[in-house]
């Protein structure tokens, strides 16, 4: 494979209880040359392990804090290695490597801050339907509550510049944190642009993902973070 | 009188609680505290119960006083969640710090890693932090 990246980019992995996944995506990420930090967010299986022998960092937090807290976790330390480049990427192997690219270079020649994944402007027709409902409920949500006019609101595959990462301020540990992000991106002012990406679905990343029940938790944690200061 | 005592100090509790909250909870905090001014305004005036719940479409003044409760319990249900979700940030803050402390980083990598850096974090923790480095 191509090898495209600089040392300045850098590829934040949260992954909880992987083992089964991260070694293929840690081999593919680092095929293309990426500098990868895996944070290990309380597994209780092998998922540290597999990384520390593959990935160039591992931050592993003593317990299990969700997935929003584990990015913002792999942000900081991305920050603190001086990338200038932050890309988000799953571990459950649902994102493809080859993506990368595309989404860093769109950064660049649209001088963007935050370049964010679509998988409906790639024209993917494969979107399990509840999943296709579920995802259109929270573009209008998004829309409504930040106006960013989006396609896809919960991917997981994005691309920050430093300036972009730095101005986000990421406080929802769990499963709300996709909103909060781009709630962030609407605050802070600085442009964003969306890229076409492609989700490989699987059985795997279909039952760790996300159901249609945990819109109510989502909700309610955004309500409740509104509240308090 | 004895009842009308021990409410009073009871709903000067919430109001005292809701004064705290003013700051981390602003709408926590109004919730509270006009329940609990209008509980004791009830306590003190119990002949004016009735004619404000007529007012309001309730009818019996008791079922007024017990309404008020009912909001000023979930009101405190609230504060306690938001609560909650504070002493959540500080352990996430917490765990935080000492994953970064703790992280492995791959110090001789043959594509060039960089020389780990120690992150500094925002707020309590704005300390340095070392690293392990591990050998490829």
């Amino acid at each position: 494979m191509r090898v495209i990246s600089s040392d300045t980019v850098w590829i934040v992995c949260p992954a909880f209880n992987e083992e089964r996944t991260i070694a293929g995506v840690l081999t593919r990420l680092i095929a293309y040359g990426y500098r990868v930090v895996v944070v290990d967010d309380g597994s209780r299986d092998r998922t540290r392990q597999i990384a520390e022998g593959l990935a160039d960092a591992v931050v592993s937090h003593p317990v299990n804090l969700g997935q929003g807290a584990a990015l913002a976790t792999g942000i900081a330390f991305a920050l603190a290695q001086g990338a200038d480049t932050i890309v988000t990427f799953d571990s459950d192997g649902q994102h493809r490597a080859s993506d990368i690219a595309r989404l860093i270079a769109t950064l660049k020649s649209t001088r963007s801050d935050y370049a964010l994944g679509s998988r409906f402007l790639a024209g993917q027709q494969r979107v399990p339907l509840l999943r296709r409902l579920l995802l259109r409920a929270a573009t209008i949500f998004t829309a409504f509550t930040t106006g960013l006019r989006l396609t896809d609101t919960h991917n997981g595959l994005r691309a920050f510049t430093r300036r972009g990462a730095a101005a986000l301020d990421l406080r929802q540990d769990r499963m709300a944190h996709a909103s909060e992000i781009l709630s962030e991106v609407a605050r802070s002012g600085l442009p964003y642009v969306e890229v076409p990406v492609t989700i490989d679905y699987t059985e795997y990343s279909l039952a760790k993902g996300q159901r249609a029940s945990d819109a109510v938790m989502i909700l309610l944690d955004l309500f409740a973070r509104k509240l308090h200061r | 009188m004895i009842v009308q005592l021990v409410l009073s100090v009871l709903l000067g509790a919430v109001l005292l609680h809701g004064w705290t909250q003013l700051r981390r909870s602003p709408l926590v905090a109004w919730l509270s505290l006009t329940a609990a001014t209008g509980g004791l305004y009830l306590v003190w005036a119990p002949a004016h119960t009735t004619e404000i719940a007529g007012m309001l479409g309730i009818g019996r003044g008791a079922d007024l006083i017990m309404y008020l409760w009912v909001c000023i319990s979930l009101n405190l249900l609230l504060s306690l969640h938001l609560k909650l979700l504070r002493q959540q940030e500080t352990i996430t803050r917490l765990a935080r710090h000492v994953a970064l402390a703790n992280a492995f980083v791959r110090t001789n990598d043959v594509r060039g890693a960089a020389p780990p850096t120690v992150p500094r974090l925002q707020g309590d923790a704005r300390r340095s932090m070392r690293m392990r480095g591990h050998t490829a």
